[in-house]
């Protein structure tokens, strides 16, 4: 490295480690957004190195904190056959888009966020193979008003951590030819870190492991300049509920797994810790979350359609925490109307730790004490608004 | 970071191979010139052109076994989110440095055993599988290309050692989390830290807890003061040897697959270096980062065995 590079890492990396470290020592919000907060003050460590500067408006919570765009469809999906309809799926993109952006035309309210300079990164999920994930459907006409922007298909990457689970998902099918499709490992196997950039990372010692880090996926920070987040409704069992904050975060950095275990989930400093470090903060300019489908229980995996949803709908914003803060309520209420136990049950009654096959077979079991309380401590760091009276949520119906 | 005074002149493990001749094909084949052979066997590896060592069955047998190394699955306790059992003996060479051992290896753990065994200089011998000869050849042809060096061991810290199994598996427990000490007769003030089990710092119940004991120790260190940090596996074992201007970083693997992208970090007035893979030869440090009193670099790709060489 040249001597001059290496004194201007330095320097950076310095600066962002102080402001992380004092950002977290006191537990205050980063941002007015966050005034009112009540966050939690018996957090690990949480050491953030890295050596790129914020943008100017970061892309979390970018230019429209607090509001969301909710299109409904009765006709968006067929849940007889869980196949979504796609003209009906693209006019609650056109239609959400622009109401997120004010902009007259689609192509307008794309062109907001994306020239055809950029290289994007679309963010899916392919945790709820085969039942829920990132929808073909939406994937796809993501990248189509991207070409229609300007974007070359060149540009454009789909990707997700693991390999195996892309080649399971199979986005490429589904495609325009040309688009890539990247992973930074083979599986879950910790064994391979050459996807991921040693530079950027998020340090913490949380259960005694000696692999400490977690470090950013090497597209993100050196290919990567804009990301469109695209994460489904889904329970999860340590975080409560997976969205926004937890697709971004859990699915750009590696060795993430270690943070929820024997019954105890550190997820909720984690997940918004992560989504906060550059650059992935300010480069993640566009959230689409997809309801067409969804997972009350059992979450993030759908390997069966035992606890599949229909909420039959999309949310668009930049605001991935206020976002969330819905999704909570959505993944809650549906368990409700099922009889289960909250996502905000800390009842040590309803745990059986690291019991898979109980939890599974009842949506009244824990693994682990869910953490939906991430959400409100993302608030906490800036990323976005998290009360809901000052959530400004715009209900559409195609 | 302390050196600690004694060290050994690096030593190759031997092959303990009893066949005939009739097997010389597959040896020559593997690339393997010197074996530790019985009486019967051993003039005619000798006329063959190897370099033997004769050993009985009962020699073989009079020294010290060690189990053989990898990872060990625990059902019903271990999960894919946490580090599994590693089986590993450095901490036993550390212990008893002049001990003889032996390795009765059984098919895929040849190499491994040889690669053990060399990272910490001990005198051992590998009973091996025929199914083993191509890989443990390979693993003994590549001691032969590094370049050689006799440095000390560098520990952070010492632990007195009174000779007892709960002291045993302390020691293990630390190595196998790469908290690099050194074994004592009695506290040294070469150290600022110096476990005594059954001192009143270090009481003998809580060494009955040797991966809790660990972390405690581990915390009294400080993960930023540790000489040698890894990321990116729970599988690998690092031995660290330096006189202060150079250093060699041992890197055993454990977990029986590749890993790519292994994180190292290296306290210590270091800039450069030269990685050393088995079954790939020298390759260039990646992402090499020099700051805050040490140096961090990555290896491409790592299977059983490498070294690094650092200066």
């Amino acid at each position: 490295m040249h001597r001059r590079a290496f004194v201007r890492l330095l320097t950076a990396g310095a600066w962002v480690k102080a402001a992380g470290l004092d950002l977290l020592a006191r537990g205050k919000p980063a941002d007015p957004i966050g005034a009112g907060l009540q966050i939690r003050s018996d957090l690990p460590a949480l050491k953030i190195v890295s050596r790129y500067s914020p943008a100017a408006v970061p892309g979390m919570p970018g230019p429209y904190p607090g509001r969301v765009i909710k299109v409904k469809s009765d006709k968006c999906v067929d849940t007889a056959t869980n196949t979504a309809n796609d003209p009906v799926v693209r006019e609650m993109m056109a239609q959400g888009m622009r109401a997120l952006t004010g902009a007259a035309s689609t192509e307008d309210a794309w062109r907001r966020f994306f020239t055809p300079a950029d290289v994007v990164g679309i963010k899916v999920n392919c945790g709820g193979y085969p039942n829920c994930i990132s929808a073909y459907e939406i994937v796809g006409e993501t990248v189509r008003q991207l070409t229609t922007v300007g974007v070359p298909v060149s540009q454009v990457y789909v990707y997700e951590r693991f390999q195996n689970q892309m080649d399971e998902c199979n986005y490429s099918a589904h495609l325009p030819q040309g688009v890539q499709s990247v992973a930074a490992e083979r599986a879950n196997r910790n064994t391979d870190n050459s996807g991921y950039d040693p530079e950027t990372y998020l340090e913490a010692n949380l259960f005694g492991e000696e692999d400490t880090r977690s470090s950013m996926m090497r597209l993100v920070s050196k290919r990567l300049t804009k990301i469109i987040n695209i994460p489904n409704m889904k329970d999860h069992g340590a975080t409560g509920a997976t969205g926004c904050l937890k697709n971004i975060a859990y699915g750009s950095f590696s060795n993430v797994a270690r943070t929820h275990q024997r019954g105890k989930s550190h997820t909720y400093s984690v997940v918004g810790t992560l989504a906060s470090i550059e650059p992935v903060r300010s480069r993640t300019v566009l959230q689409i979350m997809d309801g067409i489908r969804g997972v009350w229980h059992g979450g993030p995996f759908a390997r069966t359609t035992k606890y599949v949803f229909y909420p039959k709908q999309i949310l668009f914003g930049t605001d991935p925490v206020a976002i969330d803060r819905l999704l909570l309520d959505i993944i809650d209420n549906e368990r409700k109307a099922h009889g289960a136990i909250s996502i905000w049950d800390r009842n040590p009654a309803s745990l059986k730790i690291d019991d898979g096959r109980a939890r599974d077979a009842d949506p009244n079991v824990n693994i682990i004490i869910r953490e939906p309380g991430h959400v409100e401590y993302a608030a906490s760091l800036g990323l976005g608004v998290y009360d809901l009276a000052k959530i400004k949520l715009q209900e559409l119906t195609v | 970071m302390t050196t600690a005074i004694l060290f050994i002149i690096a030593a190759v493990p031997c092959l303990y191979w009893t066949q005939g001749l009739e097997t010389r094909p597959a040896v020559e084949a593997a690339g393997i010139k010197r074996l530790c052979a019985p009486a019967e066997q051993a003039d005619g590896w000798r006329k063959a052109g190897l370099t033997v060592t004769t050993i009985g069955e009962s020699e073989f047998g009079a020294r010290e076994a060690l189990s053989a190394p990898g990872v060990s699955p625990r059902p019903g306790v271990a999960s894919p989110t946490r580090a599994p059992w590693i089986v590993a003996s450095g901490w036993r060479f550390m212990r008893a440095p002049t001990t003889k051992y032996s390795y009765s290896a059984p098919a895929g753990k040849a190499a491994l055993a040889a690669a053990e065994a060399f990272a910490y200089d001990a005198d051992a011998i590998i009973k091996v599988d025929p199914a083993d000869l191509p890989s443990v050849g390979a693993m003994m042809a590549f001691f032969d290309t590094l370049p050689t060096e006799d440095l000390p061991p560098v520990a952070d810290f010492g632990v007195v050692d009174d000779g007892s199994a709960i002291t045993g598996e302390v020691l293990n427990l630390l190595a196998r989390r790469n908290l690099l000490f050194h074994v004592e007769k009695g506290p040294s003030a070469h150290y600022r830290l110096n476990i005594v089990i059954g001192s009143a710092a270090y009481p003998q119940a809580d060494a009955a807890d040797p991966s809790t004991f660990a972390q405690k120790v581990r915390a009294q260190l400080t993960d930023e003061q540790r000489s040698l940090r890894l990321y990116g596996s729970e599988v690998v074992i690092a031995r660290l040897t330096s006189d202060g201007k150079r250093a060699r970083v041992h890197l055993i693997n454990y977990g029986g697959r590749d890993i790519e992208g292994l994180r190292v970090r290296v306290r210590g007035g270091y800039s450069s270096g030269d990685g050393y893979v088995a079954g790939t030869g020298k390759v260039a440090l990646q992402d090499q980062v020099v700051a805050d009193g040490a140096i961090e670099f990555s290896l491409p790709k790592i299977g059983t065995y490498a070294v690094v060489d650092l200066k």
